[in-house]
């Protein structure tokens, strides 16, 4: 049995007809902070909620530190979901003594030590009249008086301002260095992730489409620039080009760098960036 | 768990409780000025049981002024339940589905069930409470008016059956599982609350039309042909005809009686019609009467059919917030 954090082994989550998630094999590292990304619809919250048991999978296992995840969450994760689904008419207070209620391990030092970094959250405020960073910093207060092993983080970022979005990051940081927790966030925020992720996991139409180490996925992807004249001949996989006039640009995967082309090796953004392109002309060429 | 559905429900149990102050003061009162009135108008003996002064005047007057108060406290008793499925049971789960909230509970320690049971048990139990106070507050009203009031129908006078016995808190129980289970299964809380409010009438008209079949009435005759409820008692009459000389139920009467109308506009006389009955073969007058004591019984049959569907619902909903998508 495997006793990473987060294993999965041919996931697949169907709706109706419509394949959430298909096939998705994938084991995170004890401690690694990795960044879910894909377009929209790709399957990412679906992912999330699946290792949350908040849904079951259509075929394939969940596992959490070992144990299969079967209709409830495993006691060492923590999810931030992407609505932020608190009680409106509570205080913040309330809402952490509800966070003691109804976990077995609360930290009621952890959450509150999270509501009073950046600007503090006010606790006899409502949470109805929380602006979206006040609740989103409720929300992961909630999360991290758990005291996860595991946070599983949605679009943490959505919906916050350049320096909300800065702080929140820094919130779950320095859990992660405190604590050396595990970390998955989806984001659409490339700039943001760059700096605290070490793990990528690339979703797209449900499937994986690359996962692992950043610095070695940067290392195994090239992008080269040639003439617009000549073809490019390459051993690896051309994951996207575009054409100038003048130029060729393409992200290769794999393979050495073709002679006669300008080779150099992307970073995370143009990487991402490359994917989620073809993946919409894809998209469009079935269409 | 159960201080977090406490605090979610806090504006409910408030009108609950602020809602039960208000009724008790207001029966109280209600019933205090009644008494007063009866005394005034020396009346406390009607109310054990119908006298012949107790057709005068001032028992008229009684209850011109009471009579229709105390039905509405009735009606009220027999409405509650209804408004307790529709406002506390469907909304329960359904809004916590609608806000997204149920993940908030799902993400933390506490099982699925175990939410389910306690916002279940600490949202339902008051509301249980309150209709069964407000029935007693109730009924002691009506029995302080006695004859003079509602209970001169008997006991299946249809607000004083709906009202009485285990009736209001079956009912209540019924709505308020229907009301829950409708939410968790719809997940809207519009839905829900339609839903819950027609299934919940039409079962109890469904229920309530079948009354009869529930309890065996019980044949009382009478010779008095042309008065079919002469000397009746509190029962509930489902049904009347005529007997032929024979002892069996006359199957037309009609024409039996048509010789007996006279062709021109011209006042007959019971005696006389009563004659000409019995000439063309009408022995005597049948009715099936739902008997006094059959009450009890009755009341607990209609509580277990609610029960035994309030108990599926509870299943269903145990079934609705497990399951997952």
């Amino acid at each position: 049995m495997n006793a990473s954090p987060v294993h999965a082994s041919s996931v697949a989550k169907h709706f109706g007809r419509v394949r959430a998630l298909d096939d998705c094999s994938f084991a995170l590292p004890e401690g690694s902070v990795t960044a879910l990304v894909g377009p929209n619809g790709a399957g990412k919250s679906t992912l999330l909620s699946l290792i949350a048991g908040l849904a079951r999978p259509t075929s394939g296992s969940v596992s959490v530190r070992g144990t299969p995840v079967r209709g409830r969450m495993h006691p060492d994760v923590a999810l931030l979901t992407q609505k932020r689904p608190l009680y409106e008419q509570f205080t913040v207070r309330e809402v952490m003594r509800a966070g003691a209620a109804l976990n077995d391990r609360w930290s009621a030092a952890r959450a509150s030590e999270v509501l009073d970094l950046l600007a503090g959250v006010d606790r006899d405020a409502k949470v109805r009249t929380l602006s979206a960073g006040a609740r989103t910093q409720v929300a992961i207060a909630l999360a991290l008086g758990r005291l996860p092993k595991l946070l599983l983080l949605d679009e943490p970022l959505s919906d916050l301002d350049p320096l909300a979005r800065d702080e929140t990051l820094r919130i779950v940081m320095t859990d992660v260095a405190e604590r050396g927790t595990t970390v998955l966030l989806s984001s659409h925020l490339l700039t943001d992730l760059g700096d605290v992720c070490d793990h990528l996991l690339l979703l797209d139409e449900g499937r994986v489409q690359v996962v692992g180490d950043i610095d070695g996925i940067l290392v195994d992807h090239r992008v080269v620039v040639g003439p617009a004249e000549v073809e490019l001949e390459t051993d690896g996989v051309v994951v996207d080009s575009s054409h100038t006039p003048r130029q060729t640009t393409a992200l290769v995967r794999g393979g050495s760098a073709p002679s006669g082309w300008d080779s150099t090796h992307p970073d995370l953004e143009t990487l991402v960036m490359a994917y989620l392109r073809a993946s919409r002309t894809r998209k469009l060429a079935r269409q | 768990m159960t201080w977090i559905v406490w605090r979610q429900q806090r504006p409910v149990f408030i009108t609950l409780a602020g809602g039960l102050v208000v009724a008790a003061a207001a029966i109280l009162l209600l019933r205090a000025g009644m008494l007063a009135d009866l005394k005034a108008g020396n009346l406390v003996d009607c109310v054990e049981q119908k006298l012949a002064v107790c057709r005068g005047k001032e028992a008229r007057e009684f209850q011109k002024s009471w009579y229709d108060l105390i039905h509405i406290a009735q009606i009220a008793v027999v409405v509650v339940p209804a408004l307790v499925g529709v406002f506390i049971g469907a909304p329960l789960f359904a809004r916590e589905f609608e806000q997204g909230t149920h993940v908030l509970a799902f993400t933390q320690s506490v099982s699925r069930t175990r939410w389910m049971a306690t916002k279940f048990v600490v949202a339902g139990l008051p509301a249980l409470l309150f209709v069964a106070a407000l029935q007693l507050l109730v009924r002691s009203w009506v029995n302080a008016a006695g004859k003079l009031g509602p209970l001169v129908g008997g006991p299946f006078y249809f607000t004083t059956f709906d009202a009485q016995g285990v009736s209001p808190v079956v009912y209540t129980l019924f709505a308020y599982t229907l009301g829950v289970f409708v939410g968790a299964l719809s997940r809207r809380t519009l839905v829900a609350i339609t839903l819950t409010l027609g299934v919940f009438v039409a079962s109890r008209i469904a229920v309530a039309v079948r009354r009869d079949e529930f309890g065996e009435p019980v044949r009382e005759l009478s010779p008095d042909l042309t008065d079919p409820y002469a000397g009746v008692g509190d029962g509930q009459v489902m049904d009347t005809g005529f007997l032929d000389a024979k002892g069996a139920v006359v199957a037309d009467p009609g024409s039996a009686q048509a010789p007996c109308v006279p062709s021109t506009r011209v006042e007959v006389s019971v005696e006389d019609r009563t004659a000409c009955w019995q000439q063309h073969g009408l022995a005597q007058r049948y009715r099936d009467v739902l008997q006094v004591d059959q009450a009890t019984t009755i009341h607990l049959l209609e509580a277990a059919i609610f029960a035994g569907l309030a108990a599926v619902f509870v299943l269903g909903l145990v079934w609705a917030v497990r399951r997952q998508s």
